[in-house]
Formats: C-alpha cells, structure tokens, sequence
C-alpha cells in the first residue's frame, strides 16, 4: 500500500471517528433522558449508543494503525501508546493519544461493568466529556485539514449538535421515576440514628 | 394466563423484535455509510491538499518563464530546473512540452 493512500486513509478515518464520536456522545446525554418515542423504544438509544461505541474505536483503530505504519510519517508506536511521546506535534498528537486511551478505559469498563461496578463505571464514564472535546481539539491542532473547508463544515456540525445536546440534557428535568425516593433513601442513610 | 394476557405478551415480543431489527439495520447503515465516509473524506481531503494550488501555480510560472524567453540567455536558465527536457524545450517554443517536463 502506497503511502498517499495510507495517509489520505488517516485524514479520513480522523473525520469519521470525530463524527461517530459525536453521535456517541450524543446517545450517551439521550440515554441519560430516558429518550424515548413511538416507534422509539428506549432500550434502543444505550444500544444504539454501545455499537457506534465499539464502531468509533474499530475507525479509530483504522486513523491510528495507518498514521504509524505510514513510513513517511515515522511516527512510532511509542506515540500511540505513551503521550506527548511524538517529535511531530508533540502537543497535538498527545491529545489525540489522551482521548483515544480515555474512549479506550470507558469502552473497556463498559464490557465489564459486572465487574468493576455501578459507582466505578459511572465514574469513569464521566470520562467521556472529556475525551470528547480533547479529540476536537486535537483534530483542530494536528490536522492537516484543519483549515480546509470541508473540514471546518464538519467540526461545526459535530460541535453545535454536541453542544444543542448538552443544553438540552441541562434544561430537562430528570425522567428518573425514583427519583424522589432515591432522595428520601439517602437523605435516611445519611441521617444520625440519635436524630 | 389469559388469553389477553397472552396477546399483550405477543405484543410485546414483536414490537421487541422490530426494534432489534431497526437497531441492526441503522448499525449496519452507520457502519457503511462511515467506510463510505472514509473513502470520501480521504478523496476530498486529496483534492483539497494545502500546497496542491501552489504546486500547480509554480508549473504555470514555470510554463510561462519558459514560453516568454525569446533570448537564448533567459531560455538556458529557464530550462536549467528541467534538465529532462531541455533538448526539447530548446527546439520548441510551445509550453506544453516544459510543463510536463517540469512536472
């Protein structure tokens, strides 16, 4: 494989995992709703949510496997793995391997949720606003299309229906049934027993 | 079990299964449709390359350096950066033939 294609294939692989990593994003905060609808069931929206998840990191797999095999990139493993590690942009780049290892441990705690538990998993989970933004802003630096047109047509796209979702899970009250008695359990526990 | 409840069970089960089939076909869409976008993406970004208008803009000044130069002195020097085709370049005056050597 000649090194145009595998660098063309990097671009490429970049702008899609940037754009299913949105849509993830995206299904996470509807998730957290309760999203539903007819036709619509809610179960569908974590499911939805846990297969564009495994998707993501197959194209980011792709974006990465192709920028360091490329022989004229010479970036390394070393840059995959350990951050800010690359003589190339070595901010930018160690963005990129910061974001990709967070989406990495809240995929891999997800798959085992049994077993690292709920309180563990949501914790980590909470990860994933900041892999998100951290990703963008590595597309933005590292890019080589940063500039371009096209490229900039798509981070907006990506970014303001990120942001139109975060504003929509803030303005919504939560569609949690127990909420309430979720409250009154814990305001019990936490109340002396001498009160 | 009733025979209502029965058919409310049924319900149930086939508005399930037609929601696991409509999860199946949009994976399946999304799945395609992002192994398109890398094709398409990598092909835009190809043709959108920073650098790729310069190039381009450097060949026509060379094609226009050569194809203006009537004097001897300013055709060796234009033809110094195409050594390729220096010989042809020198016994035609037409662009063409330095712009693909040049290139």
């Amino acid at each position: 494989m000649s090194d145009i294609v595998l660098w063309y294939t990097t671009r490429g692989a970049g702008a899609v995992s940037m754009i299913l990593l949105s849509a993830v994003v995206i299904l996470g905060l509807l998730s957290s709703l309760r999203f539903q609808s007819s036709g619509w069931p809610r179960f569908l929206t974590p499911a939805l949510h846990r297969n564009l998840a495994l998707m993501t990191l197959v194209f980011l797999a792709l974006h990465i496997v192709t920028a360091v095999v490329d022989p004229f990139t010479h970036l390394g493993w070393l840059t995959a793995v350990v951050p800010f590690s690359s003589y190339y942009r070595t901010f930018w780049l160690g963005l990129g391997t910061i974001a990709f290892e967070l989406l990495l441990a809240i995929v891999v705690t997800s798959l085992l949720r049994g077993l690292v538990g709920q309180a563990a998993w949501r914790a980590i989970h909470w990860l994933a606003y900041a892999s998100w933004p951290v990703a963008v802003i590595h597309g933005f630096g590292t890019g080589t299309d940063a500039l371009s047109g096209w490229f900039m047509v798509v981070s907006i796209i990506c970014v303001g229906s990120v942001a139109i979702a975060i504003v929509y899970r803030i303005l919504q009250p939560s569609r949690d049934p127990l909420t309430s008695a979720r409250s009154e359990f814990r305001s019990g526990v936490s109340r002396k027993p001498d009160q | 079990m009733t025979m209502e409840s029965t058919k409310a069970a049924e319900a149930r089960i086939r508005a399930r299964d037609r929601a696991l089939s409509l999860l199946n076909n949009i994976t399946a869409y999304v799945a395609f449709a992002a192994v398109a976008g890398v094709g398409i993406f990598g092909t835009v970004s190809a043709l959108t390359i920073p650098g790729a208008s310069a190039s381009s803009s450097a060949g026509a000044t060379a094609s226009a350096a050569t194809s203006t130069s009537s004097d001897s002195s300013s055709s060796s020097s234009a033809t110094s950066g195409l050594s390729s085709s220096s010989g042809s370049v020198s016994s035609s005056s037409s662009s063409a033939v330095a712009v693909s050597g040049g290139s």
